[in-house]
């Protein structure tokens, strides 16, 4: 049952643009009722994207490129906007650029937010993005070959490791402090976090100057294996484990980016069970974040508590899926799991016992004298930063903007109950701890709404037709934010290009200065305020330029300082 | 604090006696897949919706044989084998203790015998996918349209004889066949 669309919104932003820039415009295509991509002419594509951001209240979700050399002999790049104002939809800005000539005119320099992506399409692509400020590699290692682009479809075997061009790390670590400064390096790396990262604080006696980091030192070629050994349905797994915390958003990310693109029609009973099974994922993260964050503040007994009662939401997930952590229930079409009269009386009993339960540890928490002064005024996310560089989930929301995918484009089974945006104006840890606190709350009162109005019938459908190449979006709000996934099917049941993006990497950039102004004790607490599932680096090094001496501190030293805030293994 | 002592007392031992006592868990949890080879008819439906591929199938023409296996190893339990399975060979059990001392223990197999084509004798599908192809057929055809019992065993013995020839026999009986009511319609003209 594939639909035929006839609703269209978005119709507004593409006059907007075309009353703007008078010729940019080539054509529009409508994916959903919601999403359309607008293709304008390559050198106007700065102009286009920073108009409908700055003029439309756009925020960038993803940069996509698109090897579509076999079809039409260009590479497709695609500026993915979410506009959160008024008419409120996807648009997709396309521009094509020619096989003959590998560049394009870089957008960084009028939407700061896309840096990250157009490194990556330099990294992935070779495509040279002309004006880009920031020329070093992203995604690649220092030792990668020069001239071996792995997403070019005629480029590599996604099984081939290319032996390493040099044993040397020369990436350039970035300091903008003026007078001179220490280096201390946080990492290299972080073994329980999604995104394993190498730090660089630039110090100045126990003041953070600046701050640089990298990472995608485990990057796992997912793109290019999905593209190349899956079938389209055997994705929903992979895409599973994503994440080790909220592989599930990312499922259903994927699930309904094919969804939208072949116009599947999902039985209303799958979309609710899918943001059951969502809002499970949110509780069990974010209360891994508030033990996190007592343990940075050196609470460790509410870290041990909270850690307790989370094993409740485990329980929970693995009630209605089977699994503890990896759902595996979605498929195109729906989901393989239905909730049965008695897990959802077991759920709505644990909802309660976990609602009682947090609504005492936290009230605990407040009650510790240590948290505020040690959360309050630190790691500052500045309005103005946060708007250039389009952060999400509670990141965002802590420095007072209301984005949430939930609400901005309801998605799932979110159309159909109350959600609230909860947000701060502090702009600092406290604020993001306390929305994380309320969100929990909030997951409670959504998995109670769900289960009472889930509509009965059908979960899964699985009547309908594979078309190749049709593209479309697939976004979630997943705990640490919007993850967005943007899918095109190929002519072998295959995806042609399947470009994934977690939440934390849209978080990542605005990290260097969140943390400028702060005291070195305060890193980890900051790090672990963008939840990018930080818990333990092994060991830092500190060097003292001025001394030509370094020595090792061990992470439990670190830590400790962080939580202890006295004698500094720095003096 | 005082807050604190209280929750701590409130909530007694939170942790389990596991592994010296068995842990318990949901009942409908996706654990290790269990294999019924009596049940499995080789039909390689699961190895092909295995997103992992933890399953596989190999044949060995020479030996007239087709080896399914499962590498545990592999395995991400996600119970899409048992959904596609038309025999019910293989179910998830809630058993999720995997450690093994040796690692070929990961694996597991099982041997099917091949059936040989009734027209050229060589070995084509597994001998207990074609006999449930065969009684699956059976009883859902009806007399169509033969009436004697003689009709009838006559058809069934047609059918049985065709769905135990090989896809190239088949290919070449029918050209054969097509050869024959063109050279028959030749002589009537």
């Amino acid at each position: 049952m594939n639909v035929h669309i006839d609703a269209r919104v978005g119709a507004s932003h593409i006059s907007y643009l075309r009353a703007k820039l008078p010729h940019a415009v080539l054509e529009e295509n409508w994916q959903t009722p919601n999403q359309v991509t607008v293709t304008v002419k390559l050198n106007t594509l700065p102009e286009a994207v920073a108009t409908l951001y700055y003029g439309r209240e756009g925020w960038l979700s993803v940069v996509v490129c698109n090897d579509e050399r076999p079809i039409n002999d260009t590479f497709g790049l695609y500026y993915v906007l979410s506009m959160e104002g008024e008419d409120r939809c996807h648009v997709i800005v396309h521009a094509a650029v020619p096989s003959s000539n590998e560049e394009f005119p870089s957008v960084t320099p009028k939407v700061p937010a896309c840096v990250w992506g157009e490194r990556e399409i330099r990294d992935m692509y070779g495509l040279r993005p002309i004006g880009l400020p920031d020329e070093r590699r992203l995604v690649l290692p220092d030792d990668w070959p020069d001239d071996l682009y792995p997403l070019r479809k005629d480029a590599m075997d996604y099984r081939l490791r290319p032996p390493p061009t040099s044993d040397k790390e020369n990436y350039q670590f970035r300091n903008d402090a003026e007078g001179e400064t220490t280096v201390v390096p946080l990492g290299p790396l972080h073994i329980t976090s999604d995104e394993p990262g190498h730090f660089r604080l630039f110090v100045d006696g126990e003041d953070i100057i600046d701050a640089d980091y990298r990472m995608f030192y485990v990057h796992r070629g997912m793109e290019k294996l999905a593209e190349t050994r899956m079938g389209y349905n055997e994705v929903t797994f992979l895409a599973d484990r994503v994440c080790g915390i909220c592989g599930y958003a990312h499922s259903v990310a994927y699930a309904s980016s094919i969804e939208n693109a072949l116009g599947i029609v999902v039985p209303q009973r799958a979309h609710a069970i899918r943001s059951i099974m969502l809002e499970t994922e949110r509780l069990h993260s974010h209360m891994l974040n508030l033990g996190l964050v007592c343990q940075f503040t050196g609470f460790d007994s509410g870290f041990m508590q909270f850690f307790r009662a989370r094993e409740k939401a485990m329980t929970l997930a693995e009630l209605l899926t089977g699994g503890r952590k990896t759902y595996g229930i979605n498929l195109i079409g729906g989901v393989r799991r239905d909730v049965l009269a008695e897990q959802r009386s077991r759920t709505l009993a644990l909802v309660a016992e976990l609602r009682a339960e947090v609504q005492r540890l936290f009230e605990i928490l407040l009650a510790t004298p240590n948290f505020g002064p040690r959360v309050k005024g630190v790691g500052i996310l500045d309005r103005k930063i946060a708007r250039d560089y389009s952060p999400v989930g509670p990141v965002v929301r802590g420095s007072g903007y209301r984005r949430d995918t939930r609400v901005d484009h309801a998605f799932a089974g979110y159309g159909s109950v109350d959600v609230d945006i909860n947000t701060g104006d502090g702009c600092d840890v406290q604020s993001r701890t306390m929305i994380r606190a309320a969100e929990i709350f909030d997951s409670l009162s959504l998995i109670e709404q769900l289960l009472d109005s889930t509509p009965t019938g059908p979960i899964l459908n699985e009547d309908f037709v594979y078309k190749p190449y049709k593209f479309a979006l697939g976004f979630t709000e997943a705990p640490r934010g919007e993850d967005i996934h943007w899918s095109m099917t190929g002519d072998n049941q295959k995806l042609y290009r399947w470009r994934c993006r977690a939440s934390t990497y849209a978080n990542w950039p605005v990290l260097r200065y969140m943390l400028r102004g702060n005291t070195v004790s305060d890193a980890p607490l900051i790090v672990g305020s963008i939840d990018p599932c930080y818990s333990c680096c092994d060991r830092m090094t500190v060097v003292d330029v001025r001394k030509e001496t370094s020595r090792t501190i061990p992470y439990k030293e670190m830590e400790r300082y962080c939580r202890e805030r006295t004698d500094s293994p720095l003096k | 604090m005082l807050k604190l002592l209280k929750e701590v007392f409130r909530q007694g031992d939170a942790t389990v006696k596991y592994p010296f006592a068995p842990y318990e868990v949901e009942k409908d949890f996706r654990g290790r897949p269990e294999h019924v080879a009596e049940n499995c008819i080789a039909c390689a439906a699961c190895t092909s919706a295995c997103p992992a591929n933890a399953l596989s199938m190999e044949t060995d023409l020479a030996a007239g044989t087709r080896t399914w296996s499962i590498s545990y190893g592999r395995c991400i339990f996600c119970a899409r084998c048992e959904e596609v399975c038309p025999t019910q060979a293989i179910r998830l059990t809630t058993d999720f203790e995997l450690a093994v001392a040796n690692k070929a223990d990961l694996t597991s197999q099982a041997v099917f015998k091949l059936a040989d084509c009734v027209c050229c004798g060589e070995p084509f599908a597994p001998a207990k996918e074609i006999a449930y192809v065969t009684a699956l057929i059976e009883a859902n055809s009806g007399t169509n349209g033969a009436s004697t019992g003689a009709e009838k065993s006559s058809e069934a013995e047609r059918r049985r004889r065709l769905l135990s020839t090989c896809p190239a026999c088949k290919r070449a009986n029918d050209l054969q066949q097509i050869a024959q009511i063109a050279h028959r319609q030749e002589k009537n003209r």
